[in-house]
């Protein structure tokens, strides 16, 4: 029997994607359906006095205006908490907030009516610095402007600094990053012949729309269904609801097929982006390098609603160490309300803000204690046995020493071809999976009426490659080749709920939740004489005969809940571990830094598919890199992609992807994941790198041609 | 409203267009050819290229009545599911491809190098394919496929 795991398995979904025939939502449109847009607050902080939609529901070709008067259930959504209006009602709290849907015709049509839907407001002071919100008497939610506080404790931190030999004490800043997937927020509705509601959308998680749709129209769930297309990158921003509920209302209303996409200005303007972080960060070490303490402050700008800023608080904090055993720790994290743009899930949910910082804080202690960054993080390294910031043992699977020693080699034998060149180092760590809370995964198999088994998946393929993934872990547990099996995947209709696409959990949870399907179905093929020859088909027509058709597979990764004080607890069943090292030339006249090579080391647990492991590396670097060097949303000012600046292949290092697998024994064949891992230390290894090849310490992100020119700059008149 | 008439995928095509309208409306809207993306609408993202007299072009800052009688091609003329291009084949084989919405416009951009430079080197193609912006795969296998496709195209030729 071949072996699947391990193997450079074919994406499965690659050949339509070359041949151009992928159905992208936005490409199953036809010239019959209606065409939906969004009106949206221009106001940044505003009391909705009127909204005059009369002039165009008169325009010609205008199907209807809907606004929240219109919305038959809750007008509420939140991944969290349901904080989120659909459509606004008398007060919105950023620009580019939803107040009215126009349904028209086409787009044309709908655009421009669009325009004259008329809102009144009354302006209300505006809130844009977290440091404000934390005092103002405004008041952006009426329970205060603190989102969330979350606290890690551990050893007494006051005795840690006071039997520390150095201590470094820096503030680190970073801002706002737009997902910039390719293809911007679209999708389809329409009533299917039982009147239910039917989406077809891009989207990272299809059971979470179909429950905020069924709250939406006061619908039984089972009376929805959404369906996912393909999708053109989600990086988090396509896990909150986005044209679903839109789309969703207009189909309610008027029993026609609807159709939407967002501009890529309206995508820039109105969708989430990564949390801007404020850190402030003090690192304590002994002479022979040990970090003894660490106190971090975090102040984040979570804009004017959840989506998942209490998560990003959280993980954040729980990571604010980076992957070290730092004995005594003082972490409080806190996301404030402004009436900036909404930030929520981004690739990394916190973590690569702090790796910036905590990887910043060990070279300079090292550079102080006159040791070798690598050295230094060789001694404090997370290993089997080591306790973690929140408490939790390593028991297993912890691959991070592995990953230095790896690293080692090209480490030692670096050499600058020009002093305009320098090298850095970047290590990381990253729970897999949501936070110390139940994230479970649920999938089933079947047998098909024409001899094939079907793996039914709510997993979310958004390009990641877990549809071929899941698939290979089938294989391999059913000891049974591809051609025997069909994957129906994204359809509520046909699958379970497995959690959103995020947290680099699918390989890892899912994973296991199709083995745990495949056993059962596996002892049945036995019993039924599968192995000893007796044809599938044969197998399938009985057991269909019998209603022996179902074999149901979960799994849920043993997490404990976080205390609410010290958050001591075990939040995630495993964790990921990667070091980079970076190699940069920074021209010392303009302060541009191009990033020449990067050695991506990256403990995986087991690499199901290596091209696609490879693949997530390769394109994490490329984030890190934009987030390092060139990403920046500014607010009111990136309006679209001619003024945010993100890697092109011209931005490219040469990249060594290194995989090691240290096996996780709850994961499906060891395997973890690598998702948010590969961006993680990236953008850290960049700025070490700057410093050494410069002396320049960056601050703060990106460190972009002018800001890194200005640092070079007041370096020289020092 | 004008008739235009240009090569496509290496048939004749005639359509009716609005003097203002984009080729990429014209693609997408009335032939149906749905594989040219729309992404930025702004000439910065490279998901709507197509080859107009084998050149790159971005189809959403073309006029459609500029592609009268010019050859226009988009990847239905690379290869069919039973007959692959070798650029095609070096995507999949490669792991270039990811979600997929960018590669369309990217093998496009590839294969206009590739008819003018048989043998191109790491610069040569990550500048061909500069224009085409890629979020997922950090671009570092599409330029490893394009090589070994181009490897390909000249042990055949």
């Amino acid at each position: 029997m071949p072996v699947f795991i391990g193997q450079d398995v074919t994406r499965i979904d690659a050949l339509d994607k070359v041949l151009g025939r992928a159905a992208f939502a936005y490409d199953l449109k036809t010239d019959d359906m209606l065409f939906a847009c969004v009106v949206r607050s221009e106001k940044p902080h505003a009391l909705i006095k009127k909204i005059e939609t009369a002039r165009a529901l008169s325009m010609e070709g205008v199907a209807a205006v809907l606004t929240h008067i219109d919305i038959p259930g809750e007008n509420s959504f939140g991944a969290i908490k349901k904080d989120q209006q659909f459509l606004a009602k008398d007060r919105v709290r950023y620009v580019g907030e939803p107040i009215a849907v126009v349904v028209g015709v086409n787009e044309e049509v709908a655009r421009k009516a669009s325009g004259f839907v008329r809102i009144e407001y009354e302006e209300l002071q505006v809130i844009s610095d977290p440091f404000v919100s934390m005092t103002s008497p405004v008041l952006i939610h009426d329970e205060g402007n603190l989102l969330s506080h979350r606290k890690v404790i551990k050893g007494d931190i006051e005795k840690g600094f006071n039997e520390s030999d150095v201590i470094v004490e820096n503030t680190y800043r970073t801002t706002w990053v737009d997902h910039a997937y390719m293809e911007t927020e679209a999708g389809l509705g329409y009533m299917d012949d039982d009147g239910r509601i039917v989406v077809v959308s891009s989207t990272q998680n299809i059971h979470y729309k179909m429950k905020e749709i069924s709250r939406m129209l006061a619908m039984p769930p089972e009376r929805v269904r959404v369906i996912q297309a393909t999708t053109g990158g989600g990086f988090g921003g396509k896990l909150d609801v986005t044209v679903e509920g839109f789309l969703a209302l207009c189909v309610y209303h008027l029993k026609r097929t609807v159709v939407m996409r967002f501009t890529r200005e309206e995508s820039f303007l109105a969708q989430t982006k990564r949390h801007p972080l404020h850190i402030e960060y003090k690192t304590g070490a002994r002479k022979d390098g040990s970090i003894n303490a660490v106190r971090v402050n975090i102040t984040g700008d979570t804009g004017p609603y959840i989506s998942y800023g209490e998560t990003v608080c959280l993980r954040a904090a729980v990571h604010a160490t980076g992957p070290y055993e730092v004995p005594n720790v003082h972490v409080d994290s806190r996301m404030f309300y402004t009436n900036n743009p909404v930030a929520g899930a981004m690739r990394g949910f916190g973590v690569p803000q702090l790796a910036f910082a905590h990887e910043s804080q060990l070279d300079k202690i090292a550079g102080i204690l006159n040791m070798d960054p690598l050295d230094i993080r060789i001694k404090n390294a997370l290993r089997r046995g080591s306790l973690t910031a929140t408490s939790q043992a390593l028991e297993h699977s912890a691959g991070l020493p592995e990953t230095l020693k790896r690293i080692e080699p090209f480490w030692r034998s670096r050499e600058r071809q020009n002093d305009r060149r320098g090298f850095g180092l970047g290590c990381m760590y990253y729970g897999i999976g949501n936070t110390g809370v139940s994230n479970p995964s649920d999938c089933y198999l079947t047998f098909m009426p024409e001899g094939r088994i079907a793996l039914h998946s709510g997993v979310c393929e958004i390009g990641q490659g877990s549809d071929t993934v899941l698939m290979q872990i089938l294989c391999e547990s059913l000891a049974m080749d591809d051609e025997k099996i069909v994957l129906l995947r994204g359809d509520t209709d046909t699958s379970r709920d497995a959690g959103s696409s995020s947290a680099s959990r699918q390989t890892y949870i899912s994973g296991m939740a199709v083995c745990d399907a495949a056993q059962k179905m596996k002892k049945y093929l036995e019993k039924e004489g599968y192995y000893s020859g007796r044809p599938l088909t044969d197998i399938c027509e009985a057991a269909l005969g019998k209603g022996d058709a179902m074999f149901e597979g979960h799994f849920d990764p043993p997490t404990t809940p976080v205390d609410m004080e010290t958050s001591r607890g075990a939040p995630y069943a495993t964790y990921a571990f990667a070091t980079h090292m970076t190699e940069v030339e920074v021209n010392e006249v303009t302060g541009a830094c191009r990033v020449v090579k990067v050695h991506a080391a990256h403990d995986v647990g087991r690499a199901v598919n290596v091209k696609n492991v490879r693949g997530q590396i390769c394109g994490g670097i490329a984030m890190g890199i934009g987030l390092a060097l060139m990403e920046e949303f500014s607010p009111g000012k990136s309006k679209s992609l001619d003024d945010y600046y993100m890697p092109t292949s011209m931005d490219m290092p040469e990249v060594e992807a290194i995989i090691v697998e240290d096996r996780e024994p709850t994961g499906p064949y060891g395997a973890k994941g690598v998702g948010e891992p590969a961006l993680i230390p990236q953008a850290a290894s960049i700025v070490n790198a700057i410093k050494d090849a410069t002396g320049v310490e960056a601050r703060e992100l990106p460190c972009h041609i002018e800001r890194l020119k200005l640092l070079l700059e007041a370096r020289r008149q020092k | 409203m004008k008739t235009i008439s240009f090569i496509l995928n290496g048939k004749k095509t005639v359509v009716e267009v609005r003097d203002s309208e984009t080729l990429l409306y014209a693609l997408r809207e009335r032939l149906g050819i749905t594989s040219v993306k729309e992404g930025c609408e702004i000439g910065e993202c490279g998901t709507c290229t197509v080859l107009i007299d084998d050149e790159p072009h971005y189809s959403c800052m073309t006029l459609a009545s500029k592609a009268n009688g010019s050859d226009v091609k988009t990847v239905e003329f690379l290869g069919t599911a039973d007959l692959l291009h070798p650029l095609q084949e070096a995507f999949i084989n490669s792991g270039a491809v990811q979600c997929g919405y960018c590669t369309p416009g990217m093998l496009l951009s590839a294969y206009s190098l590739l008819l003018k430079n048989k043998d191109p080197d790491t610069d040569d193609i990550r500048e061909a394919i500069s224009g085409n912006l890629c979020r997922c795969t950090g671009y570092i296998q599409i330029v490893e496929a394009i090589k070994d496709a181009a490897g390909l195209c000249k042990h055949n030729s």
